[in-house]
């Protein structure tokens, strides 16, 4: 948003590799860009297509197009100040809204 | 970071009548879990030469995989359905599972970008062994949600994804501090369903003692790490250390008191539950932090309290809205602000970091 108001964003389309593994031994999730395009603090990825999904027991990757956009100096720099204090989420008892009230955050990602 | 799709009213699993004989994932669990990104060149530049002895012992030991094999269902496993369930300690156990799944999908994520964009050999192994023992606990959890009918939704990764930033040393503190309180969070309970096997209402808690082993030869990692650059614990970054310290205690408190049907059922006394997993943390810490939070002081347990009040107190004005509870809330949150700051404020215990990092997890 920040970079809209400065008119800073600057956007890159690349390759991608989406990688799932959701078996029983193993449950994750990675993007990895293919020509080797490094993702920078307050910037913005967006993987295209089709929302991705992996039946129980498999491993697949995708082949796919992304667009990752450029955050813009004055973006980079507050997400450098401000990022740490997210890092609750690694614990078990991640202090997130809607925890106990299952629809907030679904609504957020819908919207 | 948690939340079930379609939404639901609050009890997303409660008046749900699932077929006991299939695993179908009836409902969504979408993880939405954080992304970030670091200074990868300072990762790099990490030296654990000062440190070499034990951490090549701990780098051989995670390599030898000992857990290997160790997450599997065994006949020690009680097949158990959502409906096995009391009803009003359904949302909480759910939620218990999510936010564990969240919380190990999040480090795993984490650690493999460390580990990938990173050039130093040492760290390149030690990332790429935490990232799949945190892959292996998600896998682990995902298949218990499954037999309640619950599977995960990766939708997150066809959205828009903002990457964060973490320093490196705060990284170090934080995934730190979160492998050791989730060691002795996991030792806690286990300790307390071997005493009273017929309060185990799930399963998966007879795994805990080997789970929170990885958890324990992680948080062992990072203390060398912090330790081979003994800069991370001294002068001002000790103020960083004690802010760490009380935001993790502080949230671990709150979020506890959050889940009372869960600690109900269990029959654990949450208060005494969390000062004995702050107990386990702070003899934990002692490898390298210079300072622990004083737990007997008689204005830390009330503090907390308060502060646990007042979170209580901001989730209420939440849900009720309207422009009378914003204002509320603006207030309650300077209040847990002010309290916050109080508990930062407490005096620490002074801590003499030993001369050998390497712990045994005794408890």
């Amino acid at each position: 948003m920040l970079n809209k108001l400065l008119g800073t964003q600057k956007q890159e389309d690349v390759d991608c590799t989406v990688t799932i593994v959701n078996t029983f031994e193993s449950l994750e999730a990675h993007v990895r860009f293919n020509d080797g395009t490094t993702v920078n603090p307050g910037d913005e990825v967006v993987v295209h297509g089709r929302p991705i999904e992996v039946p129980y027991g498999e491993t697949q990757s995708f082949e796919r197009r992304a667009t990752v956009k450029r955050a813009g100096a004055v973006e980079r720099l507050w997400t450098r100040a401000t990022g740490d204090f997210e890092f609750m989420e690694l614990c078990e008892f991640s202090f997130s809204q809607g925890a106990l009230r299952p629809g907030a955050l679904a609504e957020e990602y819908t919207s | 970071m948690n939340a079930h799709n379609p939404p639901a009213t609050g009890k997303p699993v409660a008046d749900r009548k699932l077929n006991e004989t299939t695993k179908m994932a009836q409902e969504n669990t979408l993880l939405s879990p954080r992304f970030y990104t670091t200074d990868f060149d300072e990762l790099d530049r990490m030296d654990v030469s000062s440190v070499r002895e034990e951490w090549d012992e701990l780098i051989a030991s995670m390599r030898s995989d000992p857990n290997k094999g160790h997450f599997k269902r065994n006949e020690e496993w009680d097949d158990i359905t959502i409906d096995d369930v009391p009803v009003e300690l359904r949302t909480e156990l759910v939620d218990f599972l999510v936010s564990s799944l969240t919380a190990e999908f999040s480090g795993c994520v984490l650690y493999k970008e460390m580990k990938r964009r990173g050039t130093n050999e040492d760290i390149k192994e030690l990332f790429s062994y935490m990232s799949r023992d945190e892959a292996r606990h998600a896998g682990f959890i995902n298949d218990s949600l499954r037999d309640f009918g619950i599977g995960v939704n990766l939708g997150f990764l066809t959205k828009t994804k903002k990457y964060t930033y973490f320093k490196p040393k705060f990284i170090f503190y934080a995934t730190y501090l979160s492998e050791k309180i989730g060691y002795a969070r996991y030792i806690t309970i286990f300790r307390h369903f071997e005493r009273h096997p017929d309060k185990r209402f799930h399963p998966i808690f007879k795994w805990f003692e080997q789970w929170c082993n990885d958890e324990f030869s992680h948080g062992e990692a990072f203390s060398l790490l912090m330790r081979s650059n003994p800069k991370l614990l001294q002068g001002r970054n000790k103020l960083w250390i004690k802010f760490f310290l009380c935001a993790v205690y502080a949230t671990m408190f709150v979020r506890d008191h959050a889940r009372p049907e869960f600690h109900k059922a269990a029959g654990l006394d949450i208060e005494e539950y969390d000062m004995r997993v702050f107990e386990i943390t702070n003899e934990c810490t002692r490898q390298c932090f210079p300072l622990m939070l004083d737990l007997e002081h008689p204005a830390f347990l009330p503090t907390m309290r308060r502060i646990n009040e007042l979170a209580i107190a901001i989730d209420q004005a939440n849900q009720k809205g309207g422009v009378f509870n914003r204002i509320k809330k603006v207030g309650l949150q300077l209040a847990v602000a002010s309290k916050f700051l109080r508990l930062y404020t407490l005096p620490t215990k002074k801590n003499d970091i030993p001369a050998i990092s390497r712990m045994v997890p005794a408890w």
